[in-house]
């Protein structure tokens, strides 16, 4: 008993200790009427040391973010099994908890440095396992694994695949009183945790996003005092500049293949869309008209594309088909809607969108044709959709600070999330990772 | 406000084009970059200052490096070795008077400057033209579906009831008694002893027939001039039904007789087997006059109160929600 203490201390300043490390910290702020209680009983740790994170701390906090689980305090557990023989159902019963979830971590033998991870889920109403998994990876991605437990976990109990395990990436600018500012293009877990400054500029950073594999990003930079679009290898940190035109160069979107990438250019007059082969560089221009057409963005299939364009008097969302050429209007309600990003469904389109003086996240369906906003608060922006396309996350303003926020794609669930210092900004979800 | 709001809203694009805001734009039209940029290095030679106005009102600072990071912990890139501390391309905002002269630039003449603003006029002028068109070629394709939602709706109503009537066999009753099954509404009706009144069969028959046959703003008044003549007859809940369905089959739909008439229904037929159908409808009314929440209401009392007793209704109001909430 007392080494379980002293491991549960352990893992508490840990758990602390991580906490500070992050720059996010996660206010949820709106929840489902009814979240479904279940219990994540603490992992036991075979290894020596101590074990690498809380892992059930980590699976605790995806799951309670998700605004439809409500996990049981740990104070309350009458039990701590990490086998399925050692769980009684009446002891989660008897604290109202619908499902329950045990495991166990141990450091593998084989490999040096890396842990595995077995996990059970049971239903105790109904007195029965319903799921069991294992996971396996090195010690120092122990959040990842534990991330992965919860999307599996997740997709068991909502039947959507869970988007814990993955990452996003933001900009946050720092002022400097007296001096100038401070920009840093971060990329942290899905939860806020562990943030890596990619870029540090003194310079605006904008526009940051992800090619489909996640293993690059690009984004716009101005540091050689002129804005330029940057392709960036996340692994080995190789950057390469991939574009450096007379006037605009912005607004880089991967194509669903990895192969070409859209941007927004004004080399030739007025901004307008173009896309660039990334092999050969080569560019085609896409759009060729005297109004502004920006911020273009895929439908999953890859056969077209979505971008902003004032060409109708407003900003609105149209459609370019790569095939036909042809342009089409999708946005009537409102005399704003801007920076459209689409869901993996080919459905859900978020976007900024105008409604009386405020700017709010909202979300197109494609099929009916109906606009749904999902926020309320003033100016809202930058929406970028999970991969799993339940959640949108977008920058806001809280308290006068620029801060990230998430909601869901059905306005059920919302949480905020409030950078330490300084103003976030531009999140972009990652793909699911390898 | 303003301007942090411009910064962050078109992420890309506005913070590299300051007054390109789409906010400013539809007044500033447009505005040559490059020639800009020029401006400010002239102007940047003539003071000898190092850099022109910074976004944030801050004063210039010496260089400083960028610097970029893999994942792994070695900093591997090193960007930036030219200084960005001259800042010269980040745009000042608010110079939102730049671009015609900036795009006349060269021209000496103020005649081809005008011609310029001239064209930029016509311009916005044909963007908003084409705005209005685009919107409006939109609602026609809006009002077409729904006229044509409109009539399927009624048509599957009338076929669905020709085909129930042909099972049931039964003579002369046929047409009505389908849709509206009235040996129930006798059953359930208010004070109206469950048979019909000498002459109400066929009044209503005739309306019914109307309806049939297609001939919806004759049905309308027919039903009406029931009602009159057997306000309190067998069929008239039945009456009171069709109403509020043809009211919504007129082109606009009459939505506020259409929702009087299922109320009515409602209130004064409280055990009527078409008052499950009516609450349905008074929801899809309500939405139609975009009162979601009313609408809600009202699918969510039919989803709860008939959950066993009357399934198909149920599964109308659950695909409507799915559809539409």
């Amino acid at each position: 008993m007392n080494r379980t203490h002293a491991v549960f201390a352990s893992l508490l300043l840990l758990v602390c200790s991580l906490a500070a490390r992050a720059e996010l910290v996660i206010e949820i702020t709106q929840g489902v009427d009814n979240p479904t209680p279940i219990a994540v009983v603490p992992f036991t740790w075979s290894g020596a040391g101590t074990a690498p994170e809380d892992l059930a701390g980590v699976i605790d906090g995806d799951l309670a973010r998700s605004g439809q689980f409500d996990p049981v305090g740990r104070a309350d557990m009458l039990g701590r099994p990490s086998k399925p023989d050692e769980v009684f159902y009446r002891d989660w019963r008897a604290i109202g908890s619908d499902y329950l979830l045990i495991g166990r971590a141990r450091a593998l033998p084989e490999v040096v440095g890396h842990i595995q991870v077995e996990y059970e889920l049971f239903d105790v109403n109904r007195q029965m396992m319903v799921y069991s998994g294992m996971v396996k990876g090195p010690a120092s991605e122990a959040r990842m694994i534990a991330h992965r437990v919860a999307d599996a976990v997740y997709e068991k109990l909502t039947g959507i695949p869970g988007a814990f395990a993955t990452r996003m990436l933001y900009v946050s600018v720092t002022r400097v009183p007296g001096g100038k500012d401070y920009f840093r293009l971060t990329l942290a877990d899905s939860d806020g945790a562990r943030p890596i400054v990619l870029l540090e500029s003194r310079e605006p950073v904008l526009a940051p996003t992800w090619s489909p594999d996640g293993k690059h990003i690009a984004y716009v930079s101005f540091e050689t005092t002129r804005p330029a679009i940057y392709r960036q290898e996340l692994a080995t940190g190789k950057r390469e500049q991939l574009t450096n035109f007379r006037g605009l160069n912005g607004a880089p979107a991967w194509s669903p293949d990895g192969n070409t990438m859209a941007m927004v250019l004004s080399k030739d007059g007025s901004p307008d869309i173009y896309l660039m082969d990334l092999a050969t560089r080569r560019l085609t221009r896409v759009t060729t008209h005297y109004a502004i057409d920006t911020e273009p963005t895929w439908m999953p299939d890859g056969r077209s594309l979505l971008f902003t364009s004032d060409r109708g008097g407003k900003p609105q969302i149209y459609r370019y088909d790569m095939r036909s050429r042809d342009v089409q209007r999708l946005t009537f309600e409102g005399s704003y809607n801007a920076r459209a990003r689409v869901a993996q469904n080919g459905r859900d389109v978020v976007l900024v969108h105008q409604k009386d003086s405020d700017f709010n996240i909202a979300v197109l369906d494609l099929e009916t044709g109906r606009m749904l906003p999902l926020t309320t608060t003033e100016l809202d922006e930058s929406p970028s959709i999970a991969p799993n396309g339940s959640m949108v996350l977008y920058a806001t303003k809280h308290a006068g600070r620029g801060i990230l926020a998430a909601v869901a794609v059905n306005g059920s669930v919302k949480f905020r999330l409030p950078a330490r210092e300084g103003d976030v900004r531009e999140p972009a979800w990652s793909p699911y990772m390898p | 406000m303003f301007d942090s709001r411009k910064l962050i809203l078109l992420c890309g694009l506005v913070v590299m084009t300051g007054p390109l805001s789409f906010t400013a734009q539809a007044q500033s039209g447009y505005v040559d970059l490059e020639a800009e940029a020029a401006a400010r290095e002239a102007a940047r030679a003539a003071t000898g200052e190092g850099v022109p106005a910074d976004p944030y009102g801050v004063q210039p600072t010496p260089s400083y490096p960028v610097t970029s990071y893999g994942v792994n912990p070695a900093p591997i890139a090193t960007a930036g070795t030219q200084s960005p501390g001259a800042s010269g391309n980040y745009p000042a905002s608010g110079n939102a008077s730049a671009p015609v002269s900036a795009a006349a630039g060269p021209a000496s003449g103020s005649n081809l400057g005008s011609l310029v603003l001239q064209i930029q006029q016509l311009q916005q002028e044909v963007m908003r033209l084409n705005g209005k068109v685009e919107e409006q070629a939109h609602e026609l394709r809006t009002l077409q579906e729904q006229s044509l939602q409109r009539y399927r709706d009624l048509d599957k109503r009338l076929s669905s009831g020709a085909g129930a009537s042909a099972a049931s066999g039964s003579g002369s009753a046929a047409p009505v008694a389908a849709p509206i099954p009235v040996a129930n509404a006798g059953a359930a009706n208010r004070g109206s002893g469950g048979s019909a009144q000498p002459g109400e069969k066929s009044a209503y028959d005739g309306a019914y027939g109307l309806v049939v046959g297609r001939q919806f703003d004759r049905a309308i008044p027919a039903f009406q001039q029931f009602l009159r003549d057997f306000p309190d007859g067998k069929y008239a809940p039945n009456a009171h039904y069709w109403l509020g369905e043809l009211y919504l089959v007129l082109d606009p739909p009459d939505l506020e007789s259409s929702r009087q008439a299922f109320a009515l229904l409602i209130s004064q037929y409280p055990d009527h087997s078409k008052v499950p159908d009516a609450f349905f409808k008074l929801g899809k009314v309500q939405f139609m006059k975009g009162n979601r929440e009313k609408a809600r209401e009202y699918l969510d009392l039919v989803i709860e109160q008939y959950g066993s007793s009357n399934p198909t209704v149920v599964k109308l109001a659950q695909d409507f929600i799915a559809e539409n909430y």
